[in-house]
């Protein structure tokens, strides 16, 4: 059972949600907070205007939505090791985006020697401005980070439940949300991007023309039951020459033990039930999807893959996608980005990895 | 000794268990106070305009993203401007004084701060000379010799361990940079009169109640407000901590120059005392700073006793065998308690007996009474291994404070107290005879600001318990380290306790040999890390230091099996005192 289903709440705060899209592949949550199993019969809808606004929430279901908040929000309980993964998420989006753009500016200029100061404001600012999707954003805690760096962020998910929590938590915000904070006037506001979240799954944004820098979908992949076509419904949504973030888990015995073993099984940290091995994806099956994958013809013409090329060992060019391992430092109670390169089969990324892929332009 | 301790440990209990109470009060009182229409939003408010508090400012100021991205606010209830402006003739100076170790340094620089502070009012301490007041067993230490070399430092010159600046040097120059960089608000003048948690669903954010009427509504609340935290009772951490019955006497002492056959007057003296340790800090050619930890009443007497007292004592402190000191301070108090304290003449007549009856010669570096027979220019013999003697005190900088040992649960709020985290002494408040105090304060605050500093470049909210956990998991243990070592070092030498005295000066003598204890000891030193990333190296000799000193303890357990009964004494007022000893560090 997908967990999309799990909430059996009614809630609606777009309209879209409905839509004919059901029962194909769908951005999901990558954990269900114990209260969504709750029956829920109370109906919260908007009119199709106000899509977005948190302020389209019925007051009396905040304590509601507030309960769940807690446990997605709750950053020692459930959910914790997701926020301690956030930020390695992050070093690696911007990392990559950096990079790209660096590429780019040596394309178009020529060598520079002289970059020493500006790696920080680099950094600051890679994000400024673009439009960024979060597929299956939760609670908001990757959405959140994307719209503070500045940029303009769409959180979608299939769980109502979910986006309400995330548009709860973000009200409390004032770099999130500045229009409920009049008296913010002091924020420096070189950063400003913008966060909004709507109920929907990624198929239906298909239907609109709006195409985005980056697309991100984390935790996502390994929950999902046709992964091919969720594949392409995020790779559509990409911009050409724009980028496609994925964070799952690698079908290996070592994360049946990490993940399901000691996590769902052991120490109970995570419940039960939560995942499910044979759903993992492989790094490889990833690379070889867009070794296959063509972007849509455009014109008539037959687009080229992603991934045109790689190396012996079946790592792609580093300009076309790149896979990285995220390994969990107990000791330091953090998780880190393990070191580039290697080979598909390294330790590091036998569990929990990250994978970028370029649009071709 | 033993009892003392015990009843050290019931109090540490029962305050453990009457804190929480506190901050519920707190709390609860907080939520009666009025709560503006319109809070103003902050990212950072940091409660506390001392060095801790002006220093994470200045840090988080110097990064360009942290500043062009966070609103933050300080908010000092004293007047800064006096600070900013303060100024004395080159020659005198303030009483409180800190030893900023190297990597302190290293870090003031890093921020820019460091350019700000008026260089001609500090001074390198380049040696240390540290022994016991019962035993005299001694031991020197050297800049160079710990390794630490001239490239160390700015002036080129020779190496030093730690530079010894006046608070109000370093928080001037704190407050200098803040003003050329933009982007940090200060309010001084204004208390914060109350603190609450926002009533929201889903977890408030700290409000906190200005005197001056406003309302300040915060991502992240910084308690850098000193001992007696406000923002940690709101926060409702918990801390345990004693009193050691001690007060530190502190005063600019001026002194005749050192003779050009005598080493400069960049040495740290220290004597552990009984009574606690009397230090000599440099601060110039002709004038040194005074911190003096005894009993209280005892340090109430010197400082309000009649001038020229406390600068004999103080000569005589660093000076006359023990038993004399112990004399002296029997009839001051006496005196004292009578009506009658003595007069600087009875004093006087009172120490020369005593060095007569030791006989001390009154033309030597052992005797207090200031001679007019050294004007040959040519030293004393010895007399480097004395502080200069003490002409006179600055008028007005006599002054005592009580000492205490304090560590907070945790660095960071959680529940209701979330988006809090404590720095400096807030968090930390730890016995003077290591120096450390202040330094520890940086530390925090050059780690916290790293951790602010990272988690804007993902994105992050710096509020958050995610983001605050590197920060109270690198300087919890870290912190502890160094103030259980410090806190074992006076529990230690506060004892005249005959076998523990034998043990210690065969100790110290062993000590000599051993980096660990020299690591102890040498307390102030750091070398200096390169770049504003780099860990503290400290920690690593301060873990050795800790072990040093329970191996030193450990050692003589080993020698009371060796037999004989006063071995077997010996052995067991060592196992008394290992006992009485905190039993982890
Ligand atoms: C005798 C003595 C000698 C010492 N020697 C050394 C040494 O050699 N080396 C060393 O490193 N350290 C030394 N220390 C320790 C050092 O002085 C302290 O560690 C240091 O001052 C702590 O700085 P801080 O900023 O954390 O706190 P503080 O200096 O206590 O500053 C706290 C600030 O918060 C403000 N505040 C409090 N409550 C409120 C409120 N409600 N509203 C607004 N503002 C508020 C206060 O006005 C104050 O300015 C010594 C200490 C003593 C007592």
């Amino acid at each position: 059972m997908s967990l999309w289903q799990v909430p059996r709440c009614t809630v609606a705060i777009t309209p879209k949600s409905t839509s004919s899209s059901r029962n194909t592949h769908r951005a999901i949550s990558v954990l269900r907070p114990l209260a969504l199993h709750t029956p829920r019969s109370r109906c919260l809808s908007t009119p199709a205007s106000q899509t977005e606004a948190t302020s389209t929430i019925n007051p009396s279901e905040i304590a509601f939505f507030s309960k769940l908040s807690s446990q997605w929000w709750d950053e020692q309980g459930e959910f914790s090791f997701l926020h301690r993964m956030n930020p390695v998420r992050m070093q690696f989006i911007r990392e990559k985006l950096l990079e790209v753009k660096r590429d780019g500016e040596y394309e178009k200029d020529g060598f520079r020697f002289d970059r020493g100061g500006q790696d920080e404001g680099d950094h600051v600012k890679v994000m400024q401005g673009l439009d960024v999707l979060d597929v299956g954003c939760g609670g908001g805690l990757l959405s959140e980070s994307l719209a503070r760096s500045g940029a303009h962020t769409l959180g979608i998910d299939a769980s109502s439940s979910n986006v309400a929590i995330a548009s709860l938590h973000a009200s409390a915000d004032p770099q999130l949300s500045p229009d409920t904070f009049p008296s913010s006037s002091t924020r420096p506001t070189s950063r400003a991007g913008s966060l909004t979240y709507r109920h929907a799954a990624a198929e239906d944004l298909l239907q609109e023309p709006k195409r985005y820098d980056a697309v991100c979908s984390m935790e996502v992949l390994e929950h999902v039951d046709n992964p091919a076509g969720f594949l392409e419904t995020c790779a559509e949504l990409v911009k050409p020459g724009g980028h496609l973030f994925l964070s799952t888990i690698a079908r290996t015995p070592l994360s049946y033990f990490l993940t399901i073993f000691m996590a769902e099984q052991v120490l109970q940290k995570v419940t039960s039930g939560t995942h499910t091995h044979a759903k993992y994806v492989n790094p490889s099956e990833l690379i070889s999807f867009f070794q296959k994958y063509r972007k849509p013809s455009v014109a008539g013409e037959s687009g080229r893959p992603w991934i045109s090329r790689t190396y012996e060992h079946g790592l792609p060019t580093r300009t076309e996608a790149e896979v990285r391992g995220m390994v969990y430092v107990p000791w330091r109670g953090e998780w880190v980005l393990a070191p580039r390169g290697g080979s598909l089969l390294a330790p590091s990324a036998q569990c929990n990895y990250l994978f970028w892929v370029r649009k071709p332009l | 000794m033993s009892p003392c301790i015990v009843s050290v440990r019931v109090f540490l209990l029962s305050r453990q268990r009457a804190l929480p109470n506190v901050a519920q009060r707190v709390r609860k009182l907080s939520t009666g106070a009025a709560s503006g229409p319109h809070p103003e939003e902050r990212d950072v408010v940091i409660v506390g305009g001392g060095p801790a508090g002006l220093a994470l400012a200045g840090a988080l100021a110097s990064y360009k993203h942290v500043r062009d991205s966070l609103s933050i606010t300080l908010v000092e209830a004293g007047d800064l401007s006096s600070v900013e402006n303060w100024s004395l003739n080159s020659g005198s100076f303030s009483n409180r004084v800190s030893s900023i170790t190297n990597a302190s340094q290293a870090f003031l620089k890093a921020v820019g701060a460091w350019d700000h502070v008026e260089n001609d009012r500090t001074s390198p301490i380049e040696e240390m000379q540290v022994w016991d007041g019962v035993s005299d067993a001694r031991i020197t230490f050297t800049a160079s010799e710990l390794g630490l070399t001239a490239a160390n430092n700015d002036s080129g010159v020779s190496p030093q361990m730690a530079r010894l600046t006046e608070n109000l040097n370093l928080q001037r120059g704190l407050l200098r940079h803040l003003s050329a960089s933009p982007g940090i608000q200060i309010s001084d003048k204004v208390k914060v009169k109350a603190i609450e948690s926002e009533v929201r669903e889903g977890g408030g954010w700290p409000l906190i109640h200005l005197s001056d009427g406003r309302t300040l509504r915060a991502r992240l609340l910084v308690g850098a407000d000193g001992f007696n935290s406000p923002v940690r009772s709101y926060a409702g951490i918990s801390s345990f901590g004693w009193s050691y019955d001690t007060q530190a006497i502190v005063a600019t002492l001026s002194h005749p120059p050192r003779t050009p056959f005598e080493p400069p007057n960049t040495t740290a003296y220290q004597r552990f005392l009984p009574t606690g340790p009397i230090a000599f800090l440099p601060l110039s050619p002709t004038a040194s700073s005074l911190v003096w930890s005894t009993r209280p009443p005892l340090a109430a007497a010197l400082t309000k006793g009649v001038s020229g007292v406390l600068a004999l004592m103080i000569n005589a402190a660093f000076r006359l065998p023990n038993v004399s000191m112990e004399y002296l301070h029997k009839v001051i108090l006496e005196a004292e308690a009578a009506g009658t304290p003595l007069t600087l003449s009875q004093i006087k007549d009172e120490i020369s007996w005593r060095e007569k009856s030791h006989n001390i010669d009154k033309h030597s570096a052992f005797s207090s009474m200031l001679t007019e027979s050294n004007q040959t220019g040519m030293p004393l013999e010895h007399s480097e291994t004395l502080p200069p003697l003490i002409s006179s005190i600055q008028p007005g900088t006599a002054a005592s404070f009580p000492l205490r040992f304090n560590h907070a649960e945790s660095y960071i709020g959680e529940g209701k107290g979330s988006r809090t985290v404590l720095v400096g002494d807030a968090a930390h408040t730890i016995h003077p005879l290591a120096g450390q105090g202040l330094n520890l304060g940086l530390g925090d605050v050059e780690c916290l600001a790293r951790c602010i500093s990272n988690t804007v470049l993902q994105g992050g909210d710096i509020g958050s318990h995610t983001a605050l956990l590197p920060y109270a998991q690198e300087r919890y243990i870290e912190n502890h380290k160094i103030m259980s070592a410090c806190d074992k070092l006076h529990k230690l030498y506060t004892t005249t306790f005959e076998p523990v005295v034998w043990a210690r000066s065969v100790g110290l003598e062993v000590i000599n040999e051993l980096d660990s204890i020299k690591a102890a000891l040498m307390l102030s030193a750091g070398s200096s890390p390169k770049g504003r990333s780099s860990h503290r190296p400290g920690a690593a000799g301060w873990n050795r230091a800790a072990q040093g000193i329970e191996g030193l303890a450990g050692g003589f357990k080993v020698a009371s099996m060796l037999g004989g009964a006063a071995a077997d004494v010996v052995g067991s007022g060592l196992r008394q005192l290992l006992k009485s000893l905190p039993q982890k560090n």
